[in-house]
């Protein structure tokens, strides 16, 4: 019994520590948002936050650029996910269901994107999207995002419809099923967790990409929250304070699709589990 | 034929996804407005990273509000470029032909933008005779007889130090380690400056005055000069008062000016510009500036020219703004705005100005003796050449490599460099 209730408690401790881990830099922002400027670089740092400079946060709202940065920066990952998802699903499937001539070469390919740091093709993809009118436009971002973050989501949903045992798609085509069907009746179902699990990787990516965001993009007004933030980094100054508050607004658009996803991913793994 | 089925099942589903992304992306309002004439009204976009500066920044914007307000055929909005990425931003915009109409580069950006041919010459469009412009600065201007830019801010540096800590400010080079030493304990240090590889431009414009300030120089105008003797003296100077521990390690600029504005620094050394940023940041603060304490009187300057985009499609609207800015009252507001700098005329400083900020003295005496932060010979080359030195010298600072044997270095893959 006793061996039993350590375990449980060393348990308990070791999940808290590394709650404790991966919370901590959201706190420190709003204890840093939430500082006076004298406690800011007091010898003894502040762990509380101090309430009473909550307006920091209502000045940083108050212009509406940081909403409006924060709307563009959910278009961009929202569109991302959903294009690189819709792509990347028929992409996994042919590559794991279909036997054609190059097919490995296109996998090495597919993996070989993910070797170029994008700051290698900011001038390329910069010519080429001036030559199509996509710059200056969230359409375009969405599309570069897109472009890179397809081939990690398409080889990971490969793996994962691989893993689909070929019998039941057969046995759905001997119920009349048509290969649509049995790719968004049979397989969608199955590998939903993948799905869930690239879509928060498409999601991350788009929501925090910079360089090609404020390269591509002109216009204060359509701006995501990742260069505004950047935006208040001044030559002779930055409001610290300012910057933690906008960056903590920033970070929990994404957290809180993150905990959407991760619902589906737990959902996925344990269906039918207790089933017989 | 089920394979032609499921192509044209795909086709479909794709084109739906593609179409409502499109969708979405609409809804956030993609721009289709940069440049170019809208309504008889031609919209112009200034990108300056003094945009971004808190105390300037704003009041910067209002002086544009005023040119949109003296006239209706153009309008100049400011474009939002982070600081920490302006010049490779703005340049790799212009180099595809793209980018802000007009741009307030600093100095290495802008020669190496003028010598991609990415700027638009101002002879036929500015007759510059009109001006009174300040000689010493001006002269970086033009390239083999053309004219590139106007100054839009002519910046000395000094020694900022807050009153408060220091009552006589150090006069020699002595004084001035003893005084830092001495301020240093607790949460106070007694200096600060940039020493992380992150902070490139920083670092370039932090120890140019410790090898200018100890007769230095990158070069000769015909060789570099990086590992000479003189340079060595004043690159050590700046490493022992990093090894001295008088200085917020690790802090970078942002952090430690943000230290100066609240009295945890004694000294700083920085241009005319951070006058306004100080009190943007802290309107109570007692500062003072004197001359640096280095045993040479020569340091550098932030030279920041106002350009035209060579791909602009509206040179002669962005040239309109330009000659509003140099008219005398736009330039008084100007200086005005921007602290301690000068601007790209002569101009008196008002006894108000100078009653409220009677060290304005100390930067306009400076100007003779004050350089931009380039290589001299070697200008467009300068951001390569920076990068080098900079990286060496701060493999040095963490020890990795003793300062001699850096320099060495830097002035081989320099001279490799530059051919």
């Amino acid at each position: 019994m006793r061996p039993l209730r350590i375990g449980l408690t060393m348990r308990i401790l070791a999940v808290l520590v590394v709650l404790g881990v991966a919370v901590f830099p959201l706190y420190w922002m709003i204890v840093t948002a939430l500082s006076s400027n004298s406690d800011l670089f007091a010898e003894e740092a502040r762990l509380v936050p101090d309430f009473a400079q909550f307006g920091v946060f209502i000045d940083a709202l108050a212009e509406g650029k940081a909403l409006g940065w924060l709307r563009n920066s959910l278009v961009i990952a929202v569109g991302t996910t959903a294009l690189s998802i819709g792509l990347g699903i028929p992409l996994g499937y042919a590559l794991s269901r279909f036997s054609f001539w190059g097919k490995a070469f296109v996998t090495v390919v597919l993996l070989f994107t993910q070797m170029l740091p994008e700051a290698l093709m900011v001038v390329p993809l910069f010519s080429l999207f001036r030559r199509f009118d996509l710059l200056d436009s969230l359409t375009g971002l969405i599309l570069v995002n897109s472009a890179f973050v397809l081939p990690i989501v398409a080889l990971i949903l490969k793996g994962a419809i691989d893993g689909i045992p070929r019998e039941l798609e057969e046995s759905a085509r001997v119920d009349g099923a048509r290969p649509l069907t049995v790719l968004t009746r049979i397989n969608v179902p199955l590998i939903a967790p993948s799905i869930a699990a690239t879509a928060v990787i498409a999601f991350f990516h788009a929501w925090n990409e910079y360089v090609f965001a404020v390269t591509f993009i002109f216009t204060p007004a359509i701006q995501p929250a990742s260069v505004g933030i950047a935006n208040f980094i001044g030559e002779l100054g930055t409001p610290i304070q300012t910057v933690m508050a906008v960056a903590f607004m920033f970070t929990l658009p994404a957290v809180v699709f993150y905990l959407f996803a991760q619902r589906h991913v737990v959902a996925g793994m344990t269906a039918g589990a207790v089933k017989g | 034929m089920g394979l032609h089925r499921i192509r044209r099942s795909m086709a479909v589903a794709t084109s739906v996804m593609c179409t409502s992304v499109a969708l979405l992306s609409g809804c956030g309002s993609d721009s289709g407005s940069d440049g170019g004439s809208d309504g008889g009204v031609t919209t112009l976009t200034f990108a300056a990273s003094t945009f971004g500066d808190p105390g300037r920044g704003p009041q910067l914007e209002k002086w544009l509000d005023e040119f949109n307000k003296s006239q209706s055929a153009v309008r100049v909005s400011a474009a939002a470029v982070p600081y920490p990425t302006f010049g490779q931003t703005v340049l790799t915009q212009m180099g595809s032909g793209q980018g802000p109409d007009l741009i307030r580069f600093d100095m290495p950006e802008f020669e190496a933008a003028s010598d991609a041919g990415l700027i638009a010459p101002l002879d036929d469009l500015i007759d510059v005779s009109k001006y009174d412009l300040l000689k010493q600065p001006d002269q970086f201007m033009v390239h083999d007889g053309r004219r590139d830019g106007i100054i839009f801010e002519a910046s000395n540096y000094a020694m900022f130090y807050n009153a408060d800590l220091i009552s006589k400010p150090p006069t020699t080079y002595e004084e001035f380690v003893e005084t830092a030493k001495s301020l240093t304990k607790g949460d106070v240090y007694g200096l600060a400056f940039r020493q992380t590889e992150a902070e490139e431009a920083g670092v370039w414009q932090d120890i140019f005055n410790y090898v200018y300030g100890f007769g230095g120089k990158w070069s000769d105008g015909k060789n570099l000069t990086i590992n000479s003797p003189e340079n060595l003296k004043g690159l050590q100077a700046y490493k022992d008062l990093y090894d001295a521990k008088v200085i917020p390690r690790g802090a970078d600029a942002a952090t430690f000016r943000r230290m100066f504005a609240e009295g945890k620094v004694g000294m700083e050394l920085n241009n005319g510009g951070y006058v306004t940023a100080t009190r943007g940041q802290n309107p109570d603060l007692n500062f003072s500036v004197a001359p640096i304490p280095f045993p040479v009187r020569s340091q550098g300057a932030i030279l920041a020219p106002i350009v035209i985009n060579e791909a602009s499609p509206a040179k002669e609207e962005a040239a309109t703004f330009i000659r509003w800015a140099l008219e005398p009252a736009n330039q008084l507001k100007l200086q005005e705005i921007l602290g301690a700098s000068s601007v790209a005329t002569v101009t008196q400083r008002s006894p108000e100005q100078l009653e409220e900020t009677p060290f304005l003295k100390v930067f306009d005496d400076l100007t003779e003796s004050s350089l931009p932060q380039i290589v001299l010979g070697f200008e467009a080359k300068t951001p390569d050449i920076r990068k080098i030195v900079v990286q060496n010298v701060i493999a040095a600072l963490q020890g990795t490599v003793d300062l001699k044997t850096a320099l060495d270095q830097a002035q081989e893959q320099a001279t490799q460099l530059v051919g």
